[in-house]
């Protein structure tokens, strides 16, 4: 039994002595949490976001490094006729470019819808009509490391919460036996935990932090399992140290803080069964899991699909390996390294979708394909290295939707005919993060934070939700 | 149905209150914006009080008591009677020194507290004041609020040029300051300007890292990273010395503070004509971070910096000499700062009596360590959107004679912990819990949980190992061998221990103004299947076969290890129960079990 410190509020109470404003969403998650709203205020509070949401749940697959627009979702055929022309802008820059470097993957119509896709995503392609496709997309820096953060938590530097604990904050968990923000990556990406902290919201938000090189389950999530005792011993043992704690706490008036111990340990032992199932890959069919491709990326894919089935609210899928910390960044032979890494993404991420798709879980669940930016539609020339790469590019690069009240079959904004900047329906970073914040229910103007003496906000005072996008 | 309270919150509750707070006071604050400076009990500066009569006139025993009661007394309530010699040992043992205190401590208290209860208090808090430890537990407190790390969030490449390999040096200097009792007033301007006073000492010099530790971030030198740079060097000092958020003025006037734009410009100005650097700890050259202190320099040539309109550094406004907050200088128009960057004059500004922040915030953020509740719960805002103070006229007292004591920190704790207020139990009864359920009044002691590093050096301390050797380098908290106090981690942007983040620990990219306390199952998953705590377990149960005989005597043994106390016959039933099983490993289960335990985690 709880023991709310604070008088019970409802809804209605709590909005008078409010005002209504900020925080709200996150306020009345966090009451119901400390068991201070009267049940008949959390039925429509908790969970309740600012209006009805489209999608529960986020999974967000960061292809680390940055792909290639002009190379996969952005067809470009003036390069071709254009080829080794330096770009205006790069006339000056002295970058080592021989010029504008056409895409050798064949482009086609995919799908009822026609959404233009390369050769490069087969598999994506058979799901084009279930696709937005955002090729409008612009960010602030080109470097990977703000550019990661701003993807992440709307600001350069690493002292924001990530959007992850933002959407944690706001909504709480769907499931109360998992962490609600679970962050997956076989390795390290560059930037680090960073990329999923909390920042100042308050430490349940931190993402719960997964290396897939390893997909044994004990292993993965740390101490989810006691490392000698059997079952039935640890039943026991937890047995003994709730009974010691009821002692306690009675002997202290069931003091709500020392209550809210004892519910945490019996939360903890149902997590620990919930948790080694869900987090268990191992327990899907080999058919299932060659399905999605048996490299680290796969797995992850399997894991967030297995995980958003069991009410984690916001996963993110790293694209990195135990050896390269973002991948996707072909400063040298962009050709071969987009045919090898997109082999395996298009894979995996086709799987992911077409598994929730059977499972009637894409239906409230919003997807997200992309890097921190684009790649430079000209080449970037390593003369120690034969094959060309293409440099890092951030005023233009496109980004695949998919679920969660998203209009399927969508191809959304354009570029010039280069691919070198936004032509129409420009995209920010912050754009995206509002719609997604609006898909999941909430207002982003409204889901703010006090800090420091100001409130606030993942997309601070940017961010439009992208109506056309929205079904 | 109202409850027994408690003051350790869950941080949803601190969350709750934080919000409510700053919701009631919005509506007022807005109102507020226009007024000027006599109008915000902050700005202007604290004086003594006499103490308010009372009815009972033998409860108090400081000052401060008096002030206590008298809102106690109108509210219809007595204070509760004091706690009993046990939990006034280990509140006193873990508050000053971090630490539990030891079985032989307990008998040696008890007896000393019957004979005399006054004089054993005072001779205990004297003992636990001159105990090298107390550094050890303060610096942490400190540390908190410098945002101390050692290394960046950022890392390109495997570059770690940027880390600080000994930045434990500044650790230390902070421990030993605590030891040795540093005025605050020194303590502050030797961190922010060690090598411009005129009575420099080298081994003082380490103190800048103060500033000279603080984030660097990606992509150096670029104007915009250099401004975000700055914006942290404002917002630690503003916040973490003065209670005030300057770094809401980077981008425009302050919404609800008399802080503008061009205050913060005059302030950044300081922190971009200083540079961070190594210097060698040898006297000659430093080739890598590893052979050098992190400290912080003038510039050759200081600079004003111009107002960054809306915060874009590429749309420049009128510049800004370097020079002190407006509304904490007597002038209007604060006086430029004429030596070097400013940072001798700006520490000058912020340790001196005539500042009518820097002693109240100090006064306040250690109140709130020992109390469990601060005066002023905003403790890094005192602006007009921080919380007023629960007893504005004792914080102003105490303030004030903090500063006429010179501003000892040992006096003061010693002035906190003697007090009536602080004697009190924390039992309650149902008329307290309805009239004052969140102990607004002080009328009553908060019930408070362990910091992770207080828990952890308990744990260790328990099972016999922990070393409390004082000083020295960074050990990494994952090794499993590691048997220091945990004051001694690294401690890392990067990626911050785990068992550090999972307890509340605080992001070091930023200034803390207090740890939250979460209650979450991860956490209870690592108390009761971490490998730190089944070693530690293992441990303990091996002392308790080493120290007692028979299974009552070990239960016995564990009991006043952990809780000072006995254990109950019901308690014993329990234990004897789970023990009979002939597990082999059942006493490591056990003694896990009480490691684990809600009394172990918490202070009554």
């Amino acid at each position: 039994m709880n023991h709310p410190q604070f008088p019970i509020l409802s809804r209605r109470q709590m909005l008078a002595r409010m005002g209504g404003g900020f925080g709200l969403l996150g306020l009345s998650g966090a009451l119901n949490k400390a068991g201070l709203l009267s049940a008949s205020a959390s039925e429509i509070s908790v969970g309740t976001p600012h209006f009805a949401p489209k999608a529960k749940r986020v999974i967000f697959l960061m292809m680390n490094g940055g792909p290639s627009h002009v190379d996969t979702f952005d067809p470009k055929p003036a390069l071709a006729k254009h080829e080794g022309e330096t770009p205006t802008e790069q006339a000056k820059a002295k970058k080592k470019t021989s010029g504008f470097m056409p895409s050798p993957f064949e482009f086609k119509p995919r799908g009822q819808c026609g959404m233009m896709m390369s050769e490069l995503f087969p598999q994506l392609s058979k799901l084009a009509d279930d696709l937005c496709l955002v090729r409008s997309m612009h960010t602030d820096q080109p470097n990977h490391e703000p550019a990661l953060l701003i993807m992440q938590s709307g600001n350069p530097q690493p002292v924001r919460p990530s959007i992850g604990s933002w959407a944690s904050y706001g909504l709480g968990t769907e499931n109360e036996n998992l962490p609600s923000y679970v962050a997956i990556s076989p390795g390290r990406p560059v930037v680090g935990p960073q990329l999923w902290s909390n920042a100042f919201l308050p430490g349940e938000h931190q993402a719960t932090s997964i290396d897939t090189n390893n997909l044994k389950v004990d292993e993965l999530i740390a101490n989810l399992r006691h490392p000698k005792l059997s079952h039935d011993a640890q039943r026991r043992q937890i047995d003994l140290l709730g009974a010691l704690n009821r002692l306690h706490s009675e002997e202290r008036q069931r003091d709500a803080a020392l209550e809210t111990e004892i519910k945490s340990m019996e939360l903890a032992y149902a997590m620990q069964a919930e948790a080694s199932d869900a987090f268990d890959v191992s327990r899907e069919t080999d058919a299932v899991r060659d399905r999605y491709g048996r490299t680290p990326f796969g797995q992850s894919c399997l894991l967030a699909r297995r995980l958003a089935e069991s009410g984690v609210r916001f996963t993110q899928v790293f694209y990195v390996d135990s050896k390269n910390k973002q991948p996707w960044d072909t400063h040298q032979d962009n050709d071969g390294g987009h045919r090898r890494l997109c082999a395996n993404s298009d894979k995996a991420s086709a799987a992911l979708l077409s598994d929730l798709k059977e499972r009637g879980l894409l239906e409230d669940t919003l997807v997200i394909w992309g890097g921190e930016f684009g790649r430079t539609p000209y080449s970037q020339i390593d003369k120690k290295k034969s094959k060309p790469g293409r440099d890092h590019h951030h005023t233009a690069f496109s980004m695949l939707l998919a679920g969660g009240g998203i209009k399927p079959g969508t191809t959304y904004g354009t570029t010039d005919e280069f691919g070198m900047h936004v032509a129409e329906d420009p995209v920010h970073v912050h754009d995206l993060h509002a719609t997604i914040l609006n898909q999941l229910g909430i207002n982003h103007e409204k889901l703010t934070y006090r800090y420091s003496g100001r409130d606030f906000r993942l997309t601070d005072i940017h961010g439009e939700v992208v109506q056309g996008i929205l079904s | 149905m109202l409850s027994p309270s408690t003051t350790t919150r869950t941080f949803t509750e601190n969350l709750l209150r934080f919000i409510l707070g700053s919701l009631l006071t919005l509506s007022g604050a807005v109102m507020a914006k226009e007024k000027t400076k006599a109008d915000h009990w902050a700005f202007t500066l604290p004086q003594r009080h006499g103490a308010p009569a009372v009815r009972d006139t033998q409860w108090s025993s400081r000052p401060h008591d008096a002030f206590i009661l008298k809102k106690i007394e109108k509210a219809g309530l007595a204070p509760n009677p004091p706690a009993d010699p046990r939990n006034l040992l280990r509140r006193l043992s873990f508050d000053l020194n971090g630490l539990p205190p030891t079985p032989e401590e307990v008998t040696a208290f008890k007896k000393a507290f019957r004979e005399n209860p006054d004089t054993s208090l005072k001779e205990l808090t004297d003992g636990l004041l001159a105990s090298p430890q107390f550094g050890a537990r303060w610096a942490r407190i400190w540390l908190d609020l410098a945002r101390y790390a050692e290394d960046q969030a950022h890392i390109v490449g495997d570059n770690s040029k940027l880390f600080y390999p000994n930045a434990w040096l500044y650790r230390d200097w902070v421990i030993a300051a605590f030891n040795r009792d540093l005025p605050y007033d020194q303590f502050v301007k030797l961190q922010l300007a060690a090598d411009l006073l005129e009575d420099n000492h080298d081994e003082d010099l380490v103190a800048l890292g103060f500033i000279g530790l603080g984030p660097k971030y990606y992509r150096r030198n670029d104007p915009l990273v250099m401004a975000d740079e700055w914006e942290d060097r404002v917002d630690t000092v503003s916040r973490g010395l003065l209670g005030l958020t300057v770094g809401c003025a980077r981008c425009h006037d302050h919404k609800f503070d008399p802080i503008s734009t061009e205050d913060y410009y005059g302030l950044a100005g300081v922190f971009a004509s200083i540079e961070m650097f190594n210097r060698p700890l040898d006297g000659e050259n430093a080739k890598k971070p590893a052979d050098a202190m992190h400290i912080v320099r003038d510039r050759p040539k200081p600079t004003n910096l111009k107002v960054h309109l809306r915060g874009d550094p590429k749309d420049l406004g009128p510049e800004v000499p370097r020079r002190f907050l407006t509304i904490l200088s007597k002038n209007e128009n604060p006086p430029s700062f004429q030596k070097g960057s400013g940072r001798l004059e700006l520490a000058e500004a912020i340790a001196s009596p005539g500042n009518a922040l820097t002693a109240r915030v100090f006064v306040n953020r250690i109140w709130g360590e020992l109390f469990g509740t601060p005066l002023v719960t905003t403790t890094s805002n005192f602006g007009t959107l921080g919380t007023p103070p629960s007893h504005p006229e004792l914080l102003d007292d105490l303030a004030v004679r903090f500063m006429e004591s010179g501003w000892s920190v040992k006096w003061l704790m010693r002035e906190l912990v003697l007090s009536s207020t602080y004697r009190q139990s924390s039992d309650f009864s149902g008329t307290k819990l309805e009239q004052d359920p969140d102990n607004l009044l002080f009328s009553r002691a908060n019930r408070r949980r362990l910091d992770v590093e207080m828990w952890r050096d308990a744990i260790y301390s328990a099972s016999g190992t922990l070393d409390l050797k004082v000083g020295g380098p960074s050990f990494n908290a994952s090794d499993p061998n590691a048997n220091r106090r945990a004051v001694y981690a690294r401690i890392s942007r990067l990626k911050l221990n785990p068992m550090l983040a999972l307890f509340d620990f605080p992001d070091p990219n930023l200034h803390s103004p207090g740890r939250y306390k979460s209650t979450t199952p991860l956490q209870k998953l690592f108390a009761v299947n971490n490998p730190l705590m089944v070693a530690q377990a293992e441990k303990f149960s091996a002392r308790l076969h080493h120290d007692a005989p028979t299974e009552n005597t070990r239960i016995q043994r564990a009991y006043q290890l952990l809780y000072a106390r006995k254990a109950s016959d019901e308690e014993r039933n329990l234990a004897l129960n789970f023990l009979n099983t002939g597990d082999k490993d059942a006493w490591q289960n056990y003694a896990q079990v009480l490691l684990a335990s809600n009394e172990f985690l918490y202070l009554d």
